[in-house]
């Protein structure tokens, strides 16, 4: 809601400036997102007159002017502009003005030679958008003591309101002056009641359904005709009122009606009465029925939208927009009136299902005064009278305006509970009344206010509460401190910050974290679903961001391309986030992924590229944040189809799959079009949490024995399960781990195995070393290995 | 002088000379050896008398003594001598670089996400969770925001292709709000919650993203009020910037869930292009919140004439933008690893 000071002051009796005014309005909730203050504005700026005009020696397209302000003061000023003239009346910026377009602050300097003490402006400059390319001409017998700002119309300057949609009234001037009023920022200037004589009887035949639907939707509506009218371009006041407001002028009728919605709240409809076809009736669309609105867009309308049509058709969508086939022109003579109250939810539904957006249907659906269909057109009819002529009908009304008995009430205890702190009951009592609340009764704990019929968002003891909190403004509420506790063993918080930890031990690999958006593109969703179902969105930002993904790989994966592209050779990338499948399943995830080089070239060791290893290694690193170690999980040759088919694995845990790793397959590759090696991995994190519980302590004191095997296994033996097995068979086992692997043969694989035997209570013997080894020796028979030879 | 001082000198001398551990081993045999000069004098001694034996092996066990002694100091000088040789032969570049070992940033997101965590714990707010797939019931209905409001259009929300339920359509959550509602059924009052997580909304340009994190914090007691939420607001705040003064601005707004309802600034002032807190004459908005309505306490089954609520929601990017000086809102999910490189945090940043 923009609107200019000198219109607010219409409403407002005030002393405040400008600048106190646009503070009170923030701070009461009507938040102020710009002020225009022509003193700011225009300091350093002002209004002079060219005395001479000459040609500057030393530059062809300069001209050196001597000018005089309205003080008599005289400058040389050195300018380009064409239409610089000796008796030109223009708009001077003299050294320290801050250029409005700009932003730059002005300087005395020398042009060529020739010193210039200040600039003569375009409107250009002044960021006022106008047609002309020159410095400002201004009328020839503008007084030079006027301030800047007078004579460019600024008034006392603009305020740009951001209303929240709660506050109907204060879509219009005068409900914002309402509220400053009841904020002590100025008493509020009541509107005169209008009555306007009728000089004939309302001659237009209104054939209106009153079903219930109708009276539900729009309980009143009161229609007005006005013969004789003579349309006009609108006076300079009224144009600029409209500009401020942002809206253009069309002709003297259209803007009376728009200014009457911007400075009462009150929108009103005009039909040229001449240009309707019968008789007007007032129903519900039928199916599909057409309806061009005023710039030529064609709506199919919905059985439930409410419009005023006639023999050729829909006139009016009733509360959000008219039809250009009724409009007003400079050549309308006669004028019907359309003045009612909708429905907000109605209105809303069809505005929202049409997409049309207009001043009309913002004001209808946040509620507008349920008491101003009538008044608010004897407003409007006398501001039409008084500026286009004519004379006007009685008023036609169809319906009732509904009976203002919404009432609520308040208990101290109440305000004083929400509220935090204790506020003087007779302060409370005051601003409720300023607002126009009237007491019904009261006492000295409660109150019951009748709710005026401009207020629609006042329902309940809350509502309440908060005008009072709000007029008297939240920086006086103390702040009150409230009893810190301990928190208590937070489980949710742990595994929250589990997540977060193995994210930095993941960083400490040197894989660096990112957050991706919930959402790809479904082609390469689809090629990292596997079995699950994917989830799309009906409407995405983009088709780049149509589905869920079921995997953070992908999202991993355009992050290293992105790296990549750009020249990038070392790429590790992680995630702590969810995937989504299935039917509503929500996972939490944490993958991560290397690409390109594992290690640039060192003198002190060679280059490499990633290997399923390395996935491996980050996959054990996360696990150990969680607690699990390498002994706790086994691995299975298998992975889902975008892995590389024999070189990735699934971690099992507690007889579960709970992730997978290794390399990427190379049609992944092949589809992103990268040729660097990607390797990755991925754990579902959900039934993941640290145990805190503690093994026993056990001095070890006694001596270890140590043995070594080397065994030959198959080739596709999983062989690091079978040395996990290992650990596992015998307590006196306390490690067991692989030095050496190489293939013997095409079929084969010799595997040497080192084995430390040890006991917390004694020193162990030969015979029991053996009968450790015996028992080796055996599993490894059973699960198909064999003692090398040789 | 005798020939047993002659003797002492001899080996002294030689000793005293020698610049090789191998040397000096072949002096130690050719005084100490089965045939060295010593051990032939005192073989000579079998030959004497008592009193005789006595006294020259006083002098030789003197002598001998003498010569150990002088031999052992010798021994570490060229031990030592020899050891630093050897070292200074070891001589490595130092400045030459290591092994490579990368580390890799930790994302803004987690690094403020962890810091509000530990500051709302330490007020005694516990932490709740819940899905970023949500219906419309938990989403808008049990917070308050009627059926025609337009933050339920597809304009403004992403809804997803399943069916509907009884609890409507199935969305994106556009806040962490429904943990409220979760919170509010599940415990009984008082309680002190927290949330953070991902919301979406269907808007992108240079200051919105498809997707953000929200910090959602309520209270649910008796007595508690709006000056309450002002107490807290101003600690956390203070706490989360590491300023011991702050200057807040709290202006009256609207939302459906609370009532009264507040929008919060932040003072600042612009030093040498970096955003300062705490002082200046600049404001910027930081969250929004208030009184929990009526409306959402009955839904999640609080007893309101009995307890009351304070509700607050930040946008943790801004917040972290705010505090680190991050720019654009886009790069933190652009995934650039520029970006990382400048706003990232060390794993072990705390």
């Amino acid at each position: 809601m923009r609107f200019s000071f000198d219109w607010l002051k219409k409403h407002l009796d005030t002393n405040l400036s400008i600048n106190q005014i646009a503070d009170r309005l923030t701070s009461i909730g009507l938040e102020v997102e710009e002020v225009v203050n022509p003193s700011e504005i225009f300091k350093n700026f002002r209004l002079a007159q060219i005395k001479t005009a000459e040609k500057h020696p030393d530059a062809d397209k300069l001209q050196v002017c001597k000018v005089v302000d309205g003080d008599g003061r005289e400058y040389q000023i050195v300018c380009g502009a064409k239409n610089a003239r000796a008796g030109l009346k223009t708009v001077l910026a003299t050294p320290g003005a801050v250029i409005p377009a700009s932003g730059d602050v002005l300087k005395k300097n020398k042009l060529r030679g020739a010193v210039s003490e200040g600039m003569m402006c375009s409107y250009h400059e002044l960021a006022i958008p106008s047609k002309d390319d020159g410095i400002i001409e201004l009328d020839p017998n503008t007084d030079l003591s006027l301030s800047v700002g007078e004579a460019l119309n600024y008034g006392g300057g603009f305020i740009d309101v951001s209303v929240t949609p709660n506050r109907g009234d204060c879509f219009s001037v005068k409900g914002i002056a309402r509220d400053l009023a009841a904020a002590e920022a100025g008493s509020f200037v009541k509107p005169s009641c209008v009555k306007n004589d009728a000089a004939f009887k309302f001659p237009i035949e209104i054939d209106c359904m009153r079903s219930d639907a109708c009276q539900q939707y729009a309980p009143v509506i009161a229609f007005r005709m006005i013969r004789g009218v003579k349309n006009a371009e609108s006076p300079d006041w009224l144009k600029s009122d409209l500009q401020a407001a942002g809206l253009n002028s069309v002709s003297l009728i259209v803007d009376l009606a728009n200014w009457m919605m911007l400075d009462s709240g009150r929108p009103l409809h005009i039909y040229d009465a001449d240009k309707i076809d019968g008789v007007l009736s007032v129903r519900f669309a039928k199916p599909k029925e057409e309806f061009i609105d005023l710039k030529g867009n064609r709506y199919e309308l919905r059985q439930d939208m409410l419009v005023s049509a006639d023999n050729k058709g829909v006139l009016c969508l009733m509360g959000v927009m008219g039809s250009d086939r009724a409009a007003c022109t400079m050549e309308t003579k006669n004028i019907l009136i359309e003045s009612a109250l909708f429905d907000p939810i109605f209105i809303s539904k069809t505005g929202t299902f049409l997409n049309i957006l207009s001043d009309s249907r913002t004001r209808f659906e946040r509620g507008i005064d349920r008491a101003s269909a009538v008044s608010g057109l004897e407003a409007a009819t006398k501001l039409l009278l008084d500026n286009c002529g004519g004379s006007a009908s009685d008023i036609f009304v169809v319906g009732s305006e509904p009976k203002n008995d919404v009432t609520a009430r308040l208990t101290k205890a109440k305000l004083n509970s929400i509220s935090g702190y204790e506020i003087d009951w007779n302060i409370a009592k005051t601003i409720l009344k300023k607002l126009g609340l009237k007491e019904i009764s009261s006492s000295d704990n409660e109150l019951t206010v009748e709710i005026p019929s401009w207020r629609n968002d006042l329902k309940i003891e809350e509502d309440l509460i908060e005008e009072i909190l709000r007029i008297n403004g939240y920086d006086k509420v103390r702040e009150a401190k409230f009893d810190e506790v301990v928190a208590v063993n937070d489980r949710k918080l742990e595994r929250m910050k589990t997540n977060i930890n193995v994210i930095r031990l993941l960083a400490s690999c040197g894989l660096s974290e990112v957050v991706s958006y919930s959402f790809i593109k479904s082609a390469v969703a689809e090629e990292f679903k596997e079995n699950k179902k994917l989830i799309t969105l009906i409407n995405p930002i983009s088709s780049d961001m149509n589905t869920l993904r079921s995997s953070v790989i992908p999202s991993l994966l355009l992050a290293a391309i992105r790296s990549l592209n750009y020249g990038q050779e070392k790429i590790g990338v992680c995630e702590s986030g969810s995937i989504f499948y299935d039917d509503c399943k929500q996972s939490s995830c944490i993958a991560g992924l290397r690409a390109g080089a594992f290690s640039d070239r060192n003198w002190l060791q060679q280059a490499r590229v990633v290997d399923a290893f390395d996935a491996k290694r980050d996959m054990l690193v996360a696990l150990s944040g969680f607690g699990i170690g390498e002994n706790n999980i086994s691995i299975e040759s298998t992975a889902p189809s975008y892995y590389h088919p024999s070189r990735s694995g699934t971690i099992i845990y507690r007889k579960k799959p709970i992730g997978f790793f290794g390399e990427l397959h190379p049609k992944i590759n092949k589809l992103f079009g990268i040729s660097e090696k990607v390797v990755c991995f991925e754990l579902i994190a959900d039934d993941l949490s640290v145990s805190d519980k503690k093994q026993p302590y056990q001095e070890k004191v006694f001596p270890k024995i140590n043995r070594d095997f080397a065994f030959l296994f198959d080739a596709r033996a999983s062989v690091g399960n079978i040395v996990n097995a290992i650990r596992k068979l015998d307590s006196r086992i306390s490690s067991a781990d692989i030095f050496d692997c190489f293939e013997v043969g095409l079929t084969k694989k010799s595997i040497g195995l080192t084995v430390t035997l040890e006991a917390p209570d004694r020193t162990l013997t030969d015979d029991e070393a053996s009968e450790v080894s015996n028992k080796i020796l055996e599993f490894v028979a059973k699960e198909g290995g064999e003692l090398r030879t040789k | 002088m005798s020939e047993l001082d002659r003797l002492q000198a001899s080996c002294l001398f030689e000793i005293e000379h020698c610049d090789s551990l191998k040397k000096l081993d072949e002096i130690r045999t050719a005084i100490f050896g089965k045939n060295g000069k010593i051990t032939e004098l005192m073989k000579q001694l079998r030959a004497l008398d008592n009193e005789q034996k006595r006294q020259l092996g006083q002098e030789i066990n003197l002598a001998k003594t003498a010569i150990m002694e002088r031999f052992s100091t010798k021994l570490s000088e060229i031990e030592i001598r020899d050891l630093q040789k050897k070292l200074e032969a070891e001589y490595v570049d130092v400045s030459m670089p290591v092994r490579p070992n990368a580390f890799g940033k930790i994302h803004p997101i987690t690094k403020v996400a962890e810091e509000l965590a530990d500051i709302l714990s330490s007020y005694g707010f516990m932490f709740e969770d819940g899905p970023d797939i949500e219906k419309e019931f938990f989403n808008f209905t049990a917070l308050n925001i009627p059926d025609h409001h337009p933050a339920r259009t597809m304009h403004d929300t992403f809804y997803l292709n399943m069916l509907a339920d009884e609890h409507g359509r199935k969305l994106l959550r556009t806040h962490t709000s429904p943990v409220q509602h979760y919170t509010m059924i599940s415990h009984k009052p008082p309680f002190r919650m927290f949330s953070i997580g991902r919301v979406y909304r269907s808007d992108s340009d240079a200051t919105h993203t498809p997707m953000f994190d929200q910090v959602e914090c309520l209270i649910v007691d008796k007595n508690i009020g709006f000056a309450h939420l002002k107490w807290i607001l101003l600690n956390v705040l203070k706490k989360f910037f590491h300023v011991s003064e702050l200057k807040l601005r709290f202006r009256p707004s609207f939302f459906p869930f609370t009532e009264p309802s507040v929008e919060v600034d932040i003072a600042y002032e612009l030093k040498n292009g970096k955003m300062i807190f705490g002082t200046g004459d600049k404001w910027l908005e930081i969250c929004g919140g208030g009184v929990v309505h009526p409306n959402v306490l009955n839904c999640g089954h609080i007893d309101t004439s009995v307890y009351q609520g304070i509700a607050i929601g930040f946008g943790l990017e801004r917040l972290a933008s705010l505090k680190y000086g991050i720019p654009d809102l886009r790069g933190y999910f652009e995934s650039d690893d520029r970006w990382r490189e400048a706003f990232g945090f060390s794993h072990v940043a705390k």
